[in-house]
């Protein structure tokens, strides 16, 4: 940008372009099994009144997490949109979100008011996150069953999600992890960032992380009034 | 202008190469492709096919663009949907067309932002990649050849790549199938370039033309666009194998 | 050898088609066969390697013609080097153009490049189609380069290049097949069909069906096969 240059005319090069406005980008990861689409299918349950609501999936091979979706989630199909991932499910949320990218644009125009979009991770391991070109949030979702050495060993999902989420806490006394030892072990490495304990089983509506969620739609609000 | 063409060749450019496999997918499904010499076989048809046509396609959308901005007659943005349209016509396969378009897509997305350029709001929505490609070479400040190049080249490294990772292949055999196709690559580059020349980008064919070119035979009539000259290389088997794939429900890749 | 064929197809009194122009030169007679119909008869052997063959079809609105051969044209090489023999067929249809040669034997040591150029008005129909083996029984294939380039209103609706034969780029084993047969239809709409070693694809108001394999006969019968769902009834009446 040349020094003469109307500064009106001055685009920041680096701004991406969807944070100026269109609905909030919400990512939830975490590895295979540990209740990603349930919590998605909850959230979807529990905000789809609320808001106007879509959500993507990034399946691995199938589209069996869309299909759960369409069971259990009450979301209309042209709501839903699985994308293939070319066998590398992290590059798609976070290295080459092109075809996720599509798929939010093509929600969007389909539902213009839309206020709210969900985008599941196929499942992965402890290092995928989602680029903040693709999202505005992410949830990380571990399980109670992967051990309560989860937190502890860490890694970008779990130390820098905004949110992470330890679900089927109703299974703890079964594996024989101890709540405590997770919720401190997490706070260590989060530096502030919340950590919910939940049991989708127990509480299907997902209550907390939904009011979360409500949290972060009246936070971007306040940002672009 | 090197870096810009390294970078538009550079599978790490988040312009969605990576989830579409050129067809290798379903190649592989249908057990055509399954070693490094089959890969090398498929990946030469690709080559000779729909590589050929990606790069007249692109070099051609290089031509119109630097050619328009020499003498700027507000015909550019005409002239590239006429090249989409040739390229819908070489591309029947209507899950070929959506994949490239797909990505077209997707590179006008990074292209436009990492490139600024006036000459990307002449593009037609959602162009057809190759379209797209030459666009962001002449955006790059790069040329024709440029264009043909990055064409030709990412005809082959997006399926094989894709192959390396369905068939868990060793990536050095890959890369070294890559690299072998490497003068192959150069000679379809500059045949599609040298058949852009054929009548201008943005020109049409003067007088009655009749001419033989690289095996096919090429007829334009006095008048008939440049594209009646680009490359029209087709293989009905990828054709085939698209559009099988594309009804598939357990498909790691979109194409 | 040159060979020039020429004719112009015009609607006549009573909604009948006349042929205006009906003119050859060179190893190609053309016999009138019927009210709309025409068949090119071949004077020669061959076509030879260097041999230039230009068909020149025009259909005016209202008017229809079909073009037939009587045989399948059997390209031989010439002697030495043979260089390719080459076959332009050139239409501009408002009309309605059906045009189903013979197939094409390309035997061993043999070059053949056929061009089909259509232009089509709006509202124009077209079928044609394109037959080919390479080699006779017990014969190394020949070479055989075919390109079909198909416009309407202005616009190009499928232009296409297939080459197959020995040096042909994409004609490399596993699928590198000895017959080959394709249809274009430009006129009433064809969904996607895909089958053994065929497929059909929608166009615009139309569809291409593309077929390979080792023996002509049974890849038309599996290019037949892809055309069970859609027949366009205006087609089939005229075949009757």
């Amino acid at each position: 940008m040349p020094p003469d240059h109307n500064l009106d005319d001055y685009v920041d090069p680096y701004e991406p372009g969807h944070r100026h406005g269109g609905p909030l980008r919400v990512g939830l990861g975490g590895p295979v099994g540990s209740g990603k689409t349930a919590l998605a299918a909850a959230l979807c349950r529990t905000l789809g009144a609320e808001y106007d609501l879509a959500v993507v999936t990034n399946d691995i091979y199938t589209t069996e997490d869309a299909d759960f979706l369409r069971r259990n989630a009450v979301l209309p199909d042209d709501r839903i949109e699985a994308v293939q991932t070319g066998c590398c499910p992290h590059t798609a949320i976070r290295d080459d979100i092109t075809a996720n990218l599509d798929a939010v644009e093509l929600l969007e125009s389909r539902h213009p008011g839309l206020e709210l979009v969900l985008v599941e991770s196929g499942g992965d391991n402890l290092t995928a996150s989602f680029s903040y070109g693709l999202v505005d949030v992410q949830v990380f979702v571990v399980d109670v069953a992967g051990g309560d050495k989860v937190p502890r060993k860490g890694g970008p999902g779990v130390t820098s999600a905004d949110l992470l989420v330890v679900n089927k806490t109703d299974l703890a006394p079964m594996v024989g992890a101890d709540l405590g030892v997770m919720r401190r072990d997490s706070d260590a490495v989060r530096g502030g960032k919340p950590t919910f304990l939940i049991s989708l089983r127990e509480d299907p509506a997902a209550t907390q992380v939904a009011e979360w969620v409500r949290e972060q739609v009246r936070a971007r609000a306040v940002a672009h009034a | 202008m090197t870096a810009a063409l390294l970078a538009l060749a550079d599978s790490r450019l988040p312009a969605g190469g990576h989830t579409h496999s050129g067809g290798v997918e379903q190649a592989i499904a249908a057990g055509i492709v399954g070693d490094p010499r089959s890969l090398e076989g498929f990946l030469r048809r690709r080559l000779e096919t729909s590589g050929a046509v990606a790069g007249g396609l692109a070099a051609a959308a290089c031509r119109a663009v630097t050619e328009a901005e020499a003498v700027p007659d507000g015909g550019l943005a005409r002239v590239l949907v006429a090249l989409d349209a040739e390229a819908d016509a070489r591309t029947p396969s209507p899950a070929l067309r959506a994949a490239a378009r797909q990505q077209g897509r997707g590179l006008v997305r990074v292209g436009r932002r990492a490139w600024p350029h006036p000459v990307w709001d002449a593009l037609p929505g959602h162009p057809h990649h190759p379209v797209a490609l030459g666009v962001a070479a002449a955006a790059g400040d790069l040329t024709a050849r440029d264009a043909a190049a990055a064409a030709a080249y990412l005809a082959i490294t997006g399926p094989a790549t894709a192959a390396q990772r369905l068939l868990a292949m060793d990536p050095i055999t890959v890369a070294t199938v890559t690299a072998r196709l490497g003068p192959d690559v150069d000679a379809v580059a500059a045949d599609a370039l040298a058949r852009t020349g054929q009548g201008g980008a943005t020109a049409t064919v003067s007088g009655d033309h009749r001419t033989e070119v690289t095996g096919a035979v090429s007829w334009a009539p006095a008048g008939a666009a440049v594209g009646t000259w680009l490359p029209a290389d087709t293989d009905p088997l990828m054709d085939l194998l698209a559009e099988v794939h594309t009804a598939r429900g357990d498909r790691y890749f979109a194409s | 050898m040159r060979t020039l064929v020429e004719v112009v197809a015009r609607p006549g009194p009573g909604g009948r088609t006349v042929l205006p122009v009906v003119r050859a030169s060179g190893q190609l007679a053309v016999r009138r066969t019927g009210p709309t119909t025409v068949h090119l008869v071949a004077t020669a052997f061959g076509p030879l390697g260097g041999d230039d063959a230009e068909i020149r079809l025009v259909v005016e609105e209202g008017a229809r013609l079909s073009v037939r051969t009587v045989a399948a044209a059997v390209v031989l090489p010439a002697r030495g080097e043979s260089p390719a023999s080459v076959q332009r067929v050139l239409a501009e249809v408002a009309g309605e153009l059906d045009l189903q040669p013979e197939p094409t034997v390309v035997t061993a040591g043999a070059q053949h490049r056929a061009l089909l150029h259509a232009v089509l008005a709006d509202g124009a129909r077209l079928t044609a189609t394109e037959q080919v083996q390479l080699g006779r029984t017990g014969e190394e294939p020949g070479r055989w380069t075919g390109t079909t380039r198909v416009e309407r209103a202005g616009l190009p609706v499928l232009h296409t290049t297939v080459g197959l034969g020995p040096g042909a780029p994409a004609w490399l084993p596993p699928v590198a097949p000895r017959a080959y047969a394709s249809t274009v239809h430009l006129g009433a709409a064809g969904t996607r069909e895909v089958g053994d070693d065929a497929v059909r694809l929608p166009l615009v108001d139309g569809w291409v069906a593309t077929a390979w394999g080792d023996r002509l006969i049974p890849t038309l019968t599996r290019l037949a096969a892809l055309d069970r769902v859609t027949h366009d009834p205006a087609l089939l009446e005229d075949a009757r």
